[in-house]
C-alpha cells in the first residue's frame, strides 16, 4: 500500500484553532439522517464541538423535526449547492456518528496544514472499548477496501499519523465547499462506504488530496449499515469504479473484475457459501439497471477532472483484495485441519512445541512418500481400482441410468459413482487428475481425520495422527487395499470424520447441535457412498464407547450418521447378494498375529483411569471382534469390506491411545511398543508407493481391444483366470476358473461390481461350461452374441487353455506377453448388425436410423427405448430414431433424488448451524 | 465392565489366533472333458490324385467336412450318415486343393472316418483320427534311391502349433534346423520332404513332440510308384495286428522313440495256434527292428508285440507294384468300424479279424453302404478270420468278445491296408 506520511500530529487539536480567530475557516455541518439513528443526540453532540466560529448546521433528510436554527434539506446535493460561498468547508456527518468535541477542529487544522481537499476522521465503533472501524484506507483496483485493520483491533494510537489515503468513509468527512459543489456531493445512490470511496476518488481526480486525520475521533454506531446490504456496498464500489476510471482502464478492469467475481463465487460455493455469488449477481444487475445514471456521473466528473487514473493507482493495493482474503481463508482452513491445537494460529514459535503438529506432519509425510508412484506415474488400474468415467456419464449411471458392468443391468451402480463423477466435474472433466487428486486428498484426510477424532476424544499427543496410518493400512484395510480396493481406502479415510461427528469435545457445550447433525449426516452420506455398510460404524462406536463409560458422545448424531446409509440403499437393494451371499467374498485371510497385537495394545489400559482407557478398550474391542469375525465367519463382500475397515479403525483407536503419551509403567510400555510396531508394519504396507494398492495397468494391457477395434468400436473382453485376484473387479465363479466380461474401451470404476446375473450372464455361464469341457469346437461363435471380441486368459494355464487348443474360431494372438489372448472374429457388434453397427453414445447407443430393429448385446431390462423388447436374453430396440437409450423407472429415480435431498439437507443444517450463536 | 471387556478382548484375540481361517472360495468344479467327435484327415487333391473320405457311424446324424489350407477354411460340406450309417464324401466337393487337411465333425462318438487317396497309379488309405496329446511316433519311412518319404503336419485348429521333430535313421539322429521348432500355422498343413533333407536313408523314424497347439502327423511313402499312408501314434508296450493272407512281402517294423534299449517279443496267432516268442530281440536306443512275416504263413495270422518300453509296431506289405502300411492296434474291442473298407471295382479286398482271446468269438460283419448285409461267423480262440470284402462304404464288426480288425484291398497290384477303429461302447 502506498501511503505518504505527513508529520505526526498531536491527539488534541492546536489550541490556537480553538480560539476565535479572524481568519478561521467557516464550516457548515451537514448531518445526513440515518434510519434508526437518534438525530437529536447527533445535534447535541455536534453542538458541543469546540470550534469558532460556530458552524452552521443543516440536516439532510425529508420530514424531519429539527430545533430552531437548524436548516433542513431534502438531499445532500441540494444542501451542498445551497451553501453560501462564504463557507470554506463542509463537514458531512452521519446522524449515527458521535464526534469528540475536538473532532472538527482537528479536521480543520490538518486539512489546512496539509493543503488537502478531503479529510476523514478516525472512526471508532460506538459501544466498544475503542475498537477501530476505519482510519481511512487503500483499495485494490476494483475498489475493494483494504483497511489493514484486524478484526476487533483496539485503538492504541498505533495509526495516529496523518497520511494520504485512497478513501475515507462518509460517516465523517470534511471537504472543501467549492470542491463539494464542483463534485455535486456524495452519490445519493451509494451506501456509506461506497459513497465515501466514490467521493474520495472523484476528489482525487479533481486534483484534491485525501487525508485521514486520526486526531479527529468519531464514534460510529454503524446504523447506516443496513442489514443485508452487503451487495449494495459491492454494487456501489463497482459504480464508483465505473464512474472514476477512464475508458482505457475500464477496458481491462471490467473483464478482470468479472473473472475475480467468478472465481470468488466458485470458491465460496465450494466453501458452502452462496452469498458471494448472489452479491456479485445483484451487484452487476444493479449497475446494469443504473447504467444511465452512472454515465451521467461520468459526464459530471469529466468537467472537473484534472488528474489521470494514475493518481488513483498510487493508492491501490496490488492484486485483488478479495482473492487474497479467500486465499488466506483457504490456507487458514487447511492449516486448521492439521492444527486443532491452533498452534499455528497462536504463532510460529509455539508450532514446534505442539505434538499434534509434529504427529500430523510426520503422518502426512509418510502418506505423501507412500503415494510417490501415484504422484509421479499415476494410479494403478488393477484389482478394484479403475479410472472414473466422464462426469456426465457417471452422473447418468448414478441417477438411475444403465449399469454397464458385465452384460449390463438396470440395477444401480455403486453409490460411489456419483462422487467420482462429482470429483471429475470439479477437476473440469479430467477424470485422471480427479482420481489422483482425490486419492491423495483422501489419504491425507484419513490421517488428519483420525488425528482430529483423537483430539475430539481428548487426546493431545502425536500418536493420534500416526494412528491414521493404521487406519489406512492396518490389519483389515491393508488386505482390502492390497487387493486393489480403492473404495476401502477412501471409505477408511472418511470413517474417522463420520465417527468424529458423533462426538462432542469435552470442552464444548451443546451449542450448534443443528450444525453437528448436518455434519453427521453429510459424513454419513459420503461414507455410505463409498462403503454402504460402514455408515453403521459411528453408532457402533458410540454404543461401545458409552458402554465403557465414555462421555461426550451423542447417540442422536450417531443415528444421524447412520441415516447417511441412505446413499447406499439403492445399490444394496439392487444387489442384495452383495450383503448376503458369502460365496461372493474375497479370499482375504487376516493374519493370526493381528488380533494378538491389538489385544497387547489395548489390555494394559484396563489399569489406566484416564480417557485413554475408554478409547483403547473401545478400539481394541472393535478391532478384535472384527478381526475374529473376518477370520472365521464367511461374509458377503459388502459385510467383509465394512468389518475389515472397522478392524483397522479399532486398531487405530487403540494405537492412538497407546501413543498419546509414554509411560514408564512396564505394562503401558509394552502397549506403546506394540503400538509402534503396528504403526511401523502399517507404514511399511503403505510404502509401496501406491498407498498399498497393487501395481499394474490392466486397461493398458487390454488397450489392443480399442486399438484394433473396427468401425463398431470395441466390444467386450472375456477375462478369465484360475487366480481370482488377476481378474479385474468382481469375478464370477466359472468351471474351474474365475471370469468376467470387461468393457473393451477399458474398465472403469462403475464396472467394478457386477450386478445380479441376468439371463445373459446365465447363458454365458452355460456357454463357458461347454467351452471348458471341450465340447464346443467353435467357441468364438458361442461367444459371438455376447459381443465378446477377445478372450484373455491370465495366470497359470487351466482348463480353458486346454479347451482352446482344439477349436476353430478363436485365434491366439500374441498381443500381451503376460497373458494368452484370443481374437474372436465371429463377434457380433455391441449394438446393431455387422453391416450396420451402432456405437456407444453416452450410456446408450446411436447409429444409422432405419426401419429394421436393432439388436443390443446387453441383458434385457424393461426401459430400453424406443420399443425395447427381449430377444433370447438380449435386447432389441426400434432403429427408427437412430439411437437407443435406457429410461429409468420412477423408483430408480426416487432413491438418487432422496440422496440428493439428504445432501442438501445436510448442507442446509450445516449452514443453519454455522449461523446460530 | 472394563474387566469384562478386557476378558473379551483377550479371548477374541486368542480366538483370532487359534481358530482356523475360513476356507477360500473356489471356482466351480471343472467339467468332465467331453471332446467333440472329430477326425482329422490328410487330403490330397493334386492332378489325378483325389481323396475320398469315408465316414461310418452308429447313428443317423449330421456332420460336416471342413477343408483348410494356408490358414483358412477353404470349404465346408455338410453331410448325413443316413440310415445306413455310412457316407463317402469327396474332398474336392469341399473345395479342397493341393496337399491339405480336412476336419470332420462327426455326428457322435460312435463314428469313424478314413481317407482313401486314389489315382490311376496308386491307392492309399488310412484312418482319420483326433489328435492325440503328447508325443507321437512314426516309423518305416525310407529315402533310398527310388523311394520318397515325406511327413505331413496338419494343424486343423485356430491356434498356431509348434512341433519338434526328432528324426532317427540308421546313421543316428539327424540334425537339421528344419526339424526344430517347426511352426505349423493355424488351419494349415506343413510338409517336410525327407527325401530332400536326408536322402539315402533306409530306415527312418520320426518322433513328433508338440510343444504348442495341436498337430496330427501322417507319413507318406512312395516307392516305385506305389504309395503308403499312415499316421503317427503314441507309443505303447503291447500291439496286436491281424495280418492278411498271401500277397506281397510282409514284414513288421518295431521301433522305439525312447533313448534306451528295449526288449521285445513277437507272438503269433497262426495256423499252428498260439506261438509265443516267435521272435525276440532288443531295440537299440531310438532303434528299429524288422521282423519278417512272409515265411510265417501264406494264410492269415495274427501278431502280438510285447515290449519292455514304448514302441510302435506297424505292418508293411510290399511288392514290385504294391506298398501298403498300417499301424497295429493297442487295444482289442468288441466293435470295430472300418471306414473305406471295400473291394474296389475290378479288385479285391479282405477283412481280417484277430481273436487273441481264449474263447471263440461270434462276429457279426455288417456291410455298410447301399446294401446292408450282415454275416455272422465264429472266430476261433487265438485264431484269425478272413472275410472277402464287397463294394461298400465300409464295414462294421461286432464281436461277442474283444477282437482286432483290419482290412486290405488290391486293385491292379495297388494295395492298401488300414487297421479299423475300435469302439469301446459300440
Amino acid at each position: 500500500m502506498a501511503v505518504r506520511m505527513s508529520q505526526t500530529t498531536p491527539q488534541v487539536a492546536d489550541s490556537e484553532l480553538t480560539e476565535e480567530t479572524p481568519g478561521a475557516p467557516l464550516v457548515r455541518i451537514l448531518i445526513t439522517a440515518v434510519p434508526g439513528a437518534d438525530l437529536e443526540a447527533a445535534l447535541a453532540v455536534v453542538g458541543r464541538q469546540v470550534y469558532e466560529p460556530s458552524p452552521q448546521i443543516a440536516v439532510i433528510g425529508e420530514g424531519l423535526e429539527v430545533p430552531d436554527g437548524v436548516a433542513t434539506s431534502s438531499s445532500l446535493e441540494e444542501a451542498i449547492n445551497s451553501t453560501d460561498s462564504t463557507i470554506d468547508y463542509l463537514w458531512i456527518l452521519h446522524a449515527d456518528a458521535r464526534p469528540r468535541p475536538d473532532a472538527l477542529s482537528a479536521l480543520i487544522a490538518e486539512i489546512e496544514r496539509n493543503e488537502a481537499s478531503l479529510a476523514g476522521s478516525k472512526l471508532l465503533k460506538a459501544g466498544t472499548p475503542d475498537e477501530l472501524e476505519s482510519v481511512g484506507g487503500a483499495t485494490d483496483v476494483f475498489g475493494e477496501p483494504y483497511s489493514g485493520l484486524d478484526e476487533g483491533e483496539i485503538d492504541l494510537q498505533q495509526y495516529d499519523v496523518v497520511r494520504e489515503v485512497a478513501f475515507v468513509q462518509s460517516a465523517s468527512m470534511l471537504v472543501r465547499r467549492d470542491l463539494a459543489q464542483g463534485l455535486r456531493g456524495l452519490d445519493p445512490l451509494l451506501p456509506p462506504v461506497a459513497s465515501g470511496l466514490d467521493f474520495s476518488q472523484r476528489t482525487r481526480l479533481a486534483g484534491g488530496k485525501v487525508i485521514s486525520v486520526p486526531s479527529s475521533e468519531v464514534y460510529h454506531q454503524g446504523r447506516c449499515f443496513a442489514p443485508g446490504s452487503g451487495w449494495r456496498e459491492q454494487a456501489g464500489r463497482l459504480r464508483a469504479m465505473l464512474t472514476a476510471y477512464s475508458p482505457l482502464t475500464l477496458l481491462w478492469v471490467v473483464p478482470y473484475d468479472l473473472l475475480v467475481s467468478f472465481v470468488d463465487s466458485i470458491i465460496s460455493l465450494l466453501m458452502l457459501r452462496w452469498r458471494p455469488l448472489a452479491r456479485h449477481v445483484m451487484s452487476w444487475l444493479w449497475n446494469l439497471y443504473h447504467l444511465p445514471s452512472t454515465i451521467s456521473q461520468r459526464r459530471r466528473l469529466r468537467s472537473v477532472r484534472s488528474e489521470g487514473d494514475e493518481e488513483l493507482f498510487r493508492f491501490h493495493a496490488k492484486g485483488s483484495v478479495r482473492l487474497r482474503a479467500i486465499g488466506e481463508e483457504i490456507s487458514g482452513r487447511v492449516l486448521s485441519v492439521f492444527d486443532d491445537d491452533q498452534a499455528l494460529a497462536r504463532g510460529s514459535r509455539r508450532v514446534f512445541g505442539s505434538p499434534g503438529i509434529w504427529g500430523a506432519a510426520l503422518a502426512a509425510l509418510v502418506v505423501i512418500l507412500s503415494a510417490r508412484t501415484i504422484i509421479f506415474i499415476g494410479m494403478p488400474d488393477v484389482g478394484f481400482a479403475f479410472p472414473f468415467e466422464p462426469p456426465s456419464i457417471a452422473f447418468q449411471r448414478w441417477f438411475g441410468g444403465w449399469n454397464e458392468a458385465g452384460l449390463g443391468s438396470a440395477h444401480p451402480v455403486h453409490p460411489s459413482v456419483g462422487l467420482t463423477g462429482l470429483s471429475s466435474l470439479l477437476m473440469f472433466g479430467s477424470e485422471g487428475a480427479a482420481r489422483t487428486v482425490l486419492t491423495l486428498v483422501l489419504a491425507i484426510v484419513g490421517v488428519v481425520g483420525f488425528g482430529r477424532l483423537g483430539g475430539r476424544l481428548g487426546l493431545r499427543g502425536p500418536g493420534r495422527y500416526l494412528a491414521g496410518l493404521v487406519l489406512l493400512a492396518g490389519p483389515g484395510t491393508a488386505l482390502l487395499v492390497g487387493r486393489g480396493s480403492w473404495l476401502a481406502l477412501a471409505a477408511a479415510a472418511l470413517l474417522p470424520w463420520a465417527v468424529r461427528a458423533a462426538f462432542i469435545h469435552p470442552g464444548e457445550s451443546r451449542r450448534g447441535l443443528v450444525g453437528r447433525a448436518g455434519w453427521a449426516l453429510l459424513t454419513g452420506l459420503l461414507l455410505a457412498a463409498l462403503s454402504p455398510l460402514l455408515a453403521v460404524v459411528p453408532l457402533i462406536t458410540v454404543l461401545v464407547w458409552r458402554a465403557l463409560g465414555g462421555t461426550g458422545s451423542k447417540l442422536l448424531l450417531a443415528a444421524t450418521a447412520l441415516a447417511g446409509s441412505l446413499a447406499g440403499v439403492a445399490f444394496v437393494i439392487g444387489d442384495l447378494s452383495w450383503v448376503t451371499d458369502p460365496s461372493l467374498r474375497l479370499n482375504l485371510t487376516v493374519s493370526d498375529l493381528w488380533p494378538a497385537a491389538v489385544a497387547v495394545i489395548a489390555i494394559p489400559f484396563v489399569l489406566d483411569e484416564t480417557r485413554l482407557r475408554t478409547m483403547a478398550l473401545t478400539g481394541g474391542l472393535l478391532s478384535v471382534v472384527s478381526l475374529a469375525i473376518a477370520r472365521v465367519v464367511p461374509m458377503a463382500p459388502g459385510v467383509q469390506e465394512a468389518v475389515l475397515v472397522l478392524a483397522s479403525f479399532g486398531a487405530g483407536m487403540a494405537v492412538a491411545a497407546a501413543l498419546d503419551g509414554f509411560s514408564r509403567n512396564p505394562v503401558r510400555l509394552v502397549a506403546s511398543l506394540a503400538a509402534i510396531a503396528v504403526v511401523v508394519v502399517s507404514a511399511g504396507t503403505l510404502m509401496n508407493g501406491r498407498l498399498g494398492l497393487p501395481s499394474g495397468d490392466v486397461n493398458d494391457r487390454l488397450g489392443f481391444a480399442s486399438t484394433l477395434a473396427g468401425e463398431d468400436g470395441p466390444g467386450r473382453i472375456l477375462f478369465a483366470s484360475t487366480e481370482r485376484a488377476l481378474v479385474p473387479g468382481q469375478a464370477t465363479a466359472g468351471p474351474g476358473f474365475w471370469y468376467r466380461v470387461v468393457d473393451g474401451t477399458g474398465m472403469t470404476h462403475d464396472e467394478v461390481w457386477l450386478p445380479t446375473p441376468g439371463l445373459g450372464e446365465e447363458q454365458l455361464a452355460r456357454e463357458l461350461t461347454d467351452i471348458a469341457s471341450g465340447t464346443e469346437l467353435r467357441p468364438g461363435r458361442a461367444l459371438a452374441d455376447f459381443a465378446i471380441d477377445w478372450v484373455v486368459l491370465e495366470g497359470p494355464t487351466f482348463v480353458l487353455d486346454d479347451a482352446l487348443l482344439a477349436q476353430l474360431d478363436l485365434v491366439p494372438t500374441p498381443l500381451d506377453p503376460a497373458s494368452r489372448v484370443y481374437e474372436n472374429s465371429e463377434a457380433a457388434p455391441l449394438a446393431g448388425t455387422p453391416d450396420d453397427p451402432w456405437t456407444r453414445d453416452g450410456t446408450g447407443f446411436s447409429g444409422t436410423a432405419g426401419d429394421s430393429p436393432v439388436p443390443l448385446a446387453i441383458d434385457f431390462a424393461p426401459g430400453w427405448e424406443p420399443d425395447g423388447t427381449e430377444s433370447s436374453w438380449a435386447t432389441v430396440v426400434s432403429g427408427e430414431q437412430g439411437r437407443a437409450w435406457y429410461s429409468p423407472t420412477l423408483v430408480q429415480l426416487a432413491l438418487p433424488l432422496a440422496v440428493i435431498a439428504g445432501f442438501v439437507a445436510a448442507l442446509g443444517l450445516i449452514g443453519i448451524g454455522s449461523r446460530r450463536p | 465392565m472394563k474387566y469384562v471387556v478386557v476378558v473379551a478382548i483377550a479371548a477374541l484375540g486368542l480366538a483370532g489366533m487359534l481358530l482356523p481361517a475360513t476356507e477360500p472360495v473356489t471356482a466351480d468344479a471343472v467339467p468332465a472333458s467331453e471332446l467333440p467327435p472329430v477326425a482329422i484327415c490328410p487330403v490330397v487333391e493334386v492332378g489325378e490324385r483325389h481323396t475320398n473320405l469315408s465316414v461310418l457311424s452308429s447313428v443317423n446324424g449330421a456332420g460336416r467336412l471342413s477343408t483348410f489350407s494356408a490358414g483358412e477354411v477353404t470349404g465346408s460340406l455338410d453331410f448325413r450318415t443316413g440310415g445306413t450309417g455310412a457316407v463317402t464324401v469327396a474332398a474336392a466337393e469341399a473345395n479342397a486343393v493341393g496337399v491339405s487337411g480336412g476336419l470332420i465333425e462327426m455326428p457322435s462318438d460312435a463314428t469313424a472316418a478314413a481317407a482313401l487317396i486314389t489315382s490311376p497309379e496308386l491307392r492309399a488309405a488310412e484312418s482319420c483320427a483326433d489328435i492325440p496329446s503328447g508325443q507321437t511316433f512314426i516309423s518305416g519311412g525310407s529315402t533310398v534311391s527310388g523311394s520318397f518319404f515325406e511327413i505331413q503336419l496338419i494343424n486343423p485348429y485356430a491356434g498356431e502349433a509348434t512341433v519338434d521333430l526328432t528324426v532317427t535313421t540308421e546313421t543316428g539322429i539327424e540334425s537339421d534346423h528344419r526339424f526344430d521348432a517347426v511352426i505349423v500355422p493355424p488351419l494349415s498343413t506343413i510338409t517336410r520332404d525327407l527325401t530332400q533333407i536326408i536322402p539315402g536313408r533306409e530306415q527312418i523314424s520320426v518322433r513328433v513332440d508338440t510343444t504348442r497347439g495341436s498337430v496330427l502327423t501322417f507319413g507318406r511313402q512312395t516307392t516305385d510308384g506305389a504309395s503308403a499312408l499312415w499316421r503317427a501314434v503314441p507309443a505303447g508296450q503291447e500291439w496286436l495286428l491281424p495280418v492278411p493272407p498271401g500277397g506281397p512281402l510282409k514284414r513288421m517294423i518295431i521301433a522305439t522313440p525312447e533313448n534306451a534299449e528295449i526288449e521285445y517279443q513277437v507272438d503269433l496267432f497262426g495256423p499252428d495256434g498260439y506261438v509265443e516268442g516267435h521272435a525276440t530281440g532288443v531295440l537299440e536306443p531310438r532303434g528299429l527292428a524288422l521282423v519278417p512275416l512272409a515265411a510265417v504263413s501264406d494264410g492269415a495270422f495274427g501278431v502280438r508285440v510285447i515290449a519292455t518300453g514304448p514302441v510302435v509296431a506297424s505292418l508293411w506289405m510290399s511288392s514290385d507294384q504294391t506298398l501298403a502300411s498300417t499301424t497295429a492296434s493297442q487295444v482289442e474291442a468288441p466293435v470295430w468300424l472300418l471306414p473305406g473298407a471295400s473291394s474296389p471295382p475290378g479288385g479285391s479286398g479282405s477283412l481280417v479279424i484277430l481273436n487273441a482271446g481264449i474263447e471263440t468269438a461270434t462276429v457279426n460283419i455288417r456291410t455298410l453302404g447301399d446294401q446292408a448285409v450282415v454275416r455272422s461267423v465264429d472266430v476261433a480262440a487265438e485264431g484269425v478270420l478272413v472275410e472277402d470284402l464287397v463294394a461298400a462304404a465300409g464295414y462294421r464288426v461286432e464281436a461277442s468278445s474283444p477282437v482286432v480288425a483290419m482290412w486290405t484291398s488290391n486293385l491292379g497290384g495297388e494295395g492298401t491296408a488300414a487297421t479299423g477303429i475300435p469302439l469301446q461302447d459300440g
